[in-house]
């Protein structure tokens, strides 16, 4: 940048004014002109009007100045601006295959790249994202659909349990009623037995004291059964 | 000289400048040749500057410029014109196009004023590389007989045509072509630079006779000023889209 500046001021600096560029028309014939006037004096120190006169009249003269008025034609190029201008670009296109152009574009295709391999890992990065989502639902749905089972099923075997106990519990009841009957049935039983027993004991103990009679045992138990039932018939 | 009274200067001393160094040689330097070294070292420090810095997702500063200008002509012209393969030309596009329009820009820059391609020197000599390459490339990719053949005996034209065809074909692809290449740029950079002295002039002129009067004539150099920006960018990108069109034709006879 610092040399794009010195060659801009270098410009400005030694180029001068177009005005300042060749010779004006004036410059010309004037300077023609007193060529012509020195030619014709030749070794005299004084110019006379007659001198002046005579080349102001003469025809090669007035031709030589006719040609100050013929401007050079601005289409053909100058040599030496063709050497500068043709070098300028030979260097130029050297310094730009050999540098500046593979600088530039290398950098830009690496950016390219670079964004290319970006955009690849962010499309890659979200394909991950997305299947590692799809196995999350997939993951979630899995579970939902497990825990509804398991508590279905938590329900069923409560249910079942329920009834199986239900059903334990009444049967254990009516065993256990049944039992209970049984066993106070048996105990009733029992009692009638030892009361009949005990009443028969008492009561032959009684008779035979009371009688003193020679009943043999089995005559007694007898008749003893025979007063219990009466008994019990009179009471029941 | 003296157009409508007012002082115009002889058209030499628009564009023709006296030598600053080596006066008198055929090396000689004048303010045009300046204009071509500026036009060098400016490129250059673009693209040398751009192509340091360091590769960022956003281009900052000249890289700008130099990247913005080797999509233009990758895009606008290598692609519109050649195609793909025409991508191998890219250096020497850009090198033309750049060269060319920091040659005309300076028809803008205060102090300078001057396009250097409104000398004939740099638009003849870059037209006559242009016709040597696009020949070159042409006799590379089809031969010389298929080269010559398809470009005088155009395919699909009728037989009895070849007669009014060839000719035109000849003088337009292998002698017009480069002058006419030349010549646009040239007239137009000579042109704008006519106009811009001519409304400066004006513009002097008036304002040392009524002031007000000058009012006009600066608006339009103002005006013209811009219109100068635009055409130098215009012909500097014309200039190369039409050497992309005559390599992109050698390459690709028509069918």
């Amino acid at each position: 940048m610092v040399a794009s500046l010195v060659s801009l001021m270098s410009i400005v600096a030694f180029a001068g004014p177009a005005s300042a560029s060749g010779e004006s028309v004036g410059s010309c014939v004037a300077e023609k002109f007193e060529e012509s006037l020195h030619h014709h004096q030749g070794e005299s120190d004084h110019v006379t009007s007659e001198d002046i006169h005579h080349v102001a009249h003469d025809e090669a003269v007035q031709d030589e100045l006719e040609a100050c008025l013929e401007a050079p034609s601005p289409i053909l190029p100058e040599l030496t601006e063709i050497i500068w201008g043709g070098a300028a670009f030979l260097i130029l296109l050297v310094i730009m295959v050999k540098k500046g152009f593979p600088a530039v574009k290398g950098a830009m295709d690496a950016r390219s790249e670079k964004i290319r391999a970006d955009l690849d890992a962010a499309e890659q990065a979200k394909t991950d994202a997305q299947a590692v989502q799809s196995d999350y639902e997939a993951q979630l749905a899995d579970a939902k659909t497990e825990s509804a089972r398991i508590i279905e099923e938590a329900r069923v075997t409560a249910d079942q349990l329920r009834t199986d106990l239900s059903v334990q519990a009444e049967a254990s009841i009516a065993e256990m009623r049944e039992k209970a009957a049984a066993d106070v049935e048996a105990q009733k039983a029992q009692a009638i037995a030892d009361l009949r027993a005990e009443v028969s004991g008492i009561a032959l103990g009684a008779a035979e004291r009371v009688v003193q009679s020679s009943l043999d045992a089995d005559a007694q138990a007898r008749l003893i059964d025979a007063y219990i039932d009466e008994v019990t018939g009179s009471n029941g | 000289m003296n157009v409508l009274a007012l002082d115009f200067p002889p058209i030499t001393h628009l564009f023709e400048w006296p030598d600053i160094l080596f006066n008198g040689t055929w090396y000689a330097v004048n303010k045009t040749s300046l204009i071509y070294m500026a036009a060098v070292v400016i490129t250059a420090a673009i693209f040398l500057s751009a192509g340091r810095k360091k590769t960022s997702l956003v281009p900052v500063g000249v890289q700008h410029v130099a990247e913005a200008g080797v999509n233009f002509i990758e895009e606008s012209v290598v692609m519109e014109t050649i195609g793909p393969e025409g991508k191998k030309y890219m250096p020497f596009l850009t090198t033309m196009f750049f060269f060319i329009l920091f040659s005309n820009i300076f028809e803008v820059i205060p102090g300078i004023q001057f396009p250097a391609n409104s000398r004939m020197a740099v638009p003849i000599t870059l037209a006559l590389v242009v016709w040597l390459i696009y020949n070159f490339v042409g006799i590379r990719s089809q031969g010389l007989v298929g080269y010559f053949k398809n470009s005088l005996f155009p395919p699909g034209v009728p037989k009895a045509l070849y007669l009014i065809v060839t000719p035109i074909e000849l003088v337009s692809t292998f002698v017009v072509r480069p002058f006419s290449l030349a010549i646009r740029l040239w007239a137009n950079m000579v042109a704008g630079h006519l106009l811009l002295v001519t409304f400066a002039i004006l513009t002097a002129a008036l304002w040392d006779a009524t002031y007000v009067g000058a009012v006009a004539p600066f608006a339009m150099l103002i005006l013209m000023t811009g219109f100068e920006i635009l055409v130098s960018v215009l012909q500097a990108f014309i200039f190369t889209i039409l050497t992309a069109v005559y390599i992109g034709g050698s390459l690709h006879p028509a069918h």
